[in-house]
């Protein structure tokens, strides 16, 4: 267990290393930009680079400075990146350019609305797709099984943020039967609790459908799966064998143990979180911390972005390491080292 | 050939593949749908497939002509020289000439000199022009209301009323075609109330002739059958059908490459990992962690900031993320193969490492591979179309899918739903094939089968 997150340390350090060397190095990299930004600030200058053909915001001098002194872009890569990661370890991702705000705050602001949709989105996954598996799994190759097939891969193949496009231009847009976009309504502080819940309600049904449709595949299926290999393991036939009924050999027995794979996908929904997402909260505009850290790379916000991968990150190396506890939970046979 | 020397067991795999008609029908449709698109110059292109030109045969689809070639003039609203040809306009003048040809010949009934001079007046009746069936290439925009207008308004302007009407008809602008019949076009003309700049765009636009009023429309435009726009155009005026097949094209053959790369590289490193074990392992095996750590399409964006990425450096981009998935099948596949007693046999009568590895366990290791590629190929389509509807994928004019997506969803195309179910349809057929392609080669593959109890 200790060894297991003593393990992280590096990872998590490659990680950051990683991207601090993208940002600062690569040709056309954050400070040659800004410099030359501030220096073809007159008539758009020459500029090299890459990126030059993409939309470049002005940093002032001020800004360009605090962002020196902040990544130490004047002191050597390891120096700068030793010094960042002494302030990240103090929880100070430095201030975000857009919001002059300190980004962990910036992010905290966001974090609610993303968890709203993995939280939902979580539940609706399970609820179904539980369900949907045994009874595959009961009726391998019969009607229900083939069809509910068909219907799982239709939804794995169709991208949920190309869906969103589709079903927001349909029906929120043609049909107006659902709101555009945003995660509440305009005037949400003025309401009343029943009408605060029907309107957050009405906000998220397209987005969950966007979110949700890819989402049934995989799980049902690992849930098929392994119910089916139990159903045909030997202790399943032993105990139908014994005489008991096949409804307690099925639900009892086989059910419980093939639960087990479901428990390591519980760490991967951690990252439903953040990662992954700002397709979807682009499509609605959803202020959720996707959105804010998809914005942040077309605003120049290092910052912000340098959290938000630090964030994502640890989130998904913890994700991980939940999963291998939750396995080790409910399955006593495996030891976690 | 090939077919003869494949394991029985690989053969029983196949032939259970093509018993599920679900997958096998879509491999197939999906193979035919590759193969039409890479001949997709002769599907969707701007220039014509055949032209028929005083008794010679020309084939432009790969070679340029210019205008001169064919006795084409610029059009009127820029003549300049020089200028490649354009065929859809061609066909459309010399089925003009034909028409016009066949109708005062059939008045003349057998006068032979009128005959002869009326052979001089339309010298290209008889050439032909036949266009691919989208006639447009994925980049040119299509402007063509101000296009024809400014044609008729030429004709106008010479002073040929008659010319000048066919032609209108012939573009099934018959309010138009009446009143240059009747002259009455004049008086609309020099009325500023209904024309303020004086010509036809003008008349459009003020909207005193009600069918000429949503000719000058801004695009995105609809679908179109008469103007061969089968699924309209996007907003820069280009046709959507030819995006779609170009784009199609694109997608698939980025994705077929990035899944082989990053196979060949993820299968090298796992071997590597899984036969030497070791420090080479552990090593490796955090770098791996590392890689698949980072999230992955935000990376890529912000690479594509920096660098503005080709299509190859795109893909190089990308199979740096995505080479690490096979590598742990392959590790773990390694691992437990190299110490099965065919691979010791190997070993003890002196076989090499590299013998070992490709003759003994790769071949072994490699075929359960096959059922993750259709898997693999679907998420870097998916990758692809994200990037491009987020900005930071192929280079702007490249037709993608994503970026239609993108177009979609601006404000002022969120009406147009060619615009959204176009590229959505197009995707979500291409990649229900590889679904079920991938979910059948899993069935076939798979070596378990299952017990039941009723």
């Amino acid at each position: 267990m200790i060894r297991r997150i003593l393990l992280m340390v590096p990872t998590f350090i490659g990680i950051t290393f990683v991207t601090f060397l993208i940002l600062q190095f690569v040709p056309g990299g954050q400070i040659d930009q800004l410099r030359m930004q501030l220096a073809g600030a007159g008539g758009g200058g020459e500029v090299g680079g890459g990126g030059g053909a993409r939309v470049q915001l002005e940093i002032p001098e001020a800004q360009l400075e605090q962002l020196n002194a902040y990544y130490g872009f004047d002191k050597p890569v390891h120096v700068a990146y030793g010094s960042w990661l002494w302030n990240t370890l103090q929880l100070d991702l430095g201030d975000s350019f857009r919001y002059n705000e300190p980004v962990l705050r910036v992010i905290a602001d966001r974090l609610p609305v993303s968890i709203f949709y993995g939280l939902l989105t979580a539940f609706f996954t399970y609820t179904i797709c539980i369900p949907l598996g045994i009874l595959k799994a009961i009726q391998h190759r019969a009607l229900v099984d083939n069809v509910t097939s068909v219907l799982i891969f239709l939804g794995y193949a169709i991208p949920g943020f190309a869906l969103g496009a589709v079903l927001s231009n349909l029906l929120a847009v043609r049909w107006e039967i659902f709101p555009l976009g945003g995660f509440t309504s305009v005037g949400f502080a003025e309401l009343s609790l029943g009408e605060k819940a029907k309107d957050l309600i009405w906000h998220s049904v397209l987005p969950l459908v966007a979110y949700l449709v890819g989402s049934f595949a995989v799980t049902t299926m690992l849930m098929k799966n392994s119910l089916i290999e139990n159903m045909s393991a030997d202790y399943v036939r032993t105990a139908l064998a014994k005489g008991l009924s096949w409804r307690r050999a099925v639900f009892v027995h086989a059910l419980r143990n093939s639960l087990i794979p479901m428990a390591t996908s519980i760490g991967g929904l951690l990252g439903i979180f953040l990662t992954g997402s700002f397709l979807i909260e682009r499509v609605f505009n959803i202020p959720g911390v996707g959105l804010l850290a998809f914005e942040a790379i077309q605003a120049r916000d290092f910052p912000v972005v340098m959290g938000f991968l630090v964030i994502s990150s640890i989130v998904l190396m913890v994700g991980n390491l939940v999963s291998d506890l939750a396995v080790a939970f409910v399955d006593p046979r495996v030891r976690f080292e | 050939m090939a077919w003869i020397k494949l394991d029985p067991i690989t053969r029983r795999r196949l032939e259970r593949f093509r018993r599920i008609k679900r997958g096998w029908y879509s491999l197939v449709i999906l193979l035919a749908a590759m193969g039409l698109s890479v001949f997709a110059s002769f599907l969707a292109e701007s220039r014509a497939l055949i032209v028929h030109y005083e008794g010679r045969l020309y084939f432009p689809t790969f070679t340029y002509y210019d205008m001169d070639t064919f006795g084409q003039e610029p059009p009127p609203a820029w003549g300049m020289g020089d200028l490649e040809t354009e065929y859809l306009r061609l066909q459309r003048e010399w089925r003009l000439e034909r028409e016009l040809y066949q109708r005062e010949a059939a008045e003349l009934a057998g006068d032979e000199t009128a005959f002869a001079a009326l052979a001089d007046k339309y010298p290209n009746r008889n050439n032909r022009v036949i266009m691919p069936p989208i006639p447009w290439d994925p980049y040119q925009s299509d402007f063509w209301y101000n296009e024809i207008l400014n044609e008729i308004q030429a004709e106008l302007d010479e002073g040929d009323a008659a010319r000048a009407e066919r032609l209108a008809r012939h573009d099934g602008l018959e309010e138009l075609g009446d009143a240059i019949a009747s002259g009455a076009i004049n008086g609309m003309l020099t009325d500023p109330e209904q024309s303020l700049t004086g010509d036809l765009i003008g008349l459009a636009r003020s909207g005193a002739m009600p069918s000429l009023a949503g000719l000058p429309a801004l695009p995105p435009t609809g679908p179109d059958l008469r103007r061969r726009h089968y699924l309209g155009t996007d907003s820069q005026a280009r046709d959507v059908a030819s995006r779609l097949l170009y784009g199609f094209r694109i997608s698939v053959f980025f994705a077929l490459f990035l899944v082989l790369a990053s196979q060949v590289i993820g299968t090298a490193i796992g071997s590597l990992q899984g036969y030497l074990g070791g420090r080479f392992d552990l090593i490796s095996q955090r770098v791996i962690e590392v890689l698949v750590s980072i999230p992955f399409l935000y990376v890529v964006i912000i690479m594509g900031v920096l660098f503005a990425p080709s299509f190859w450096l795109l893909l190089a981009i990308m199979a740096l993320f995505q080479w690490t998935a096979i590598t742990f099948y392959m590790r773990t596949e390694m691992y437990r193969e190299k110490t099965r007693e065919y691979c010791l046999a190997a070993r003890s009568y002196g076989a090499s490492h590299a013998r070992i590895v490709f003759r003994h366990l790769l071949p072994n290791a490699l075929t359960p591979l096959v059922t993750f590629t259709p898997f693999a190929v679907v998420a870097a389509i998916f990758a692809l179309t994200a990037l491009d509807y987020l900005g930071y994928g192929l280079p702007a004019p490249t037709p993608s899918w994503g970026e239609m997506i993108d177009q979609a969803l601006q404000l002022e195309n969120r009406e147009k739903l060619w615009l959204t179910l176009a590229p959505f349809g197009a995707l979500t057929f291409t990649l229900v094939l590889v679904v079920f392609i991938g979910e059948s080669v899993r069935e076939a593959f798979d070596p378990k089968q299952y017990a039941r109890y009723e």
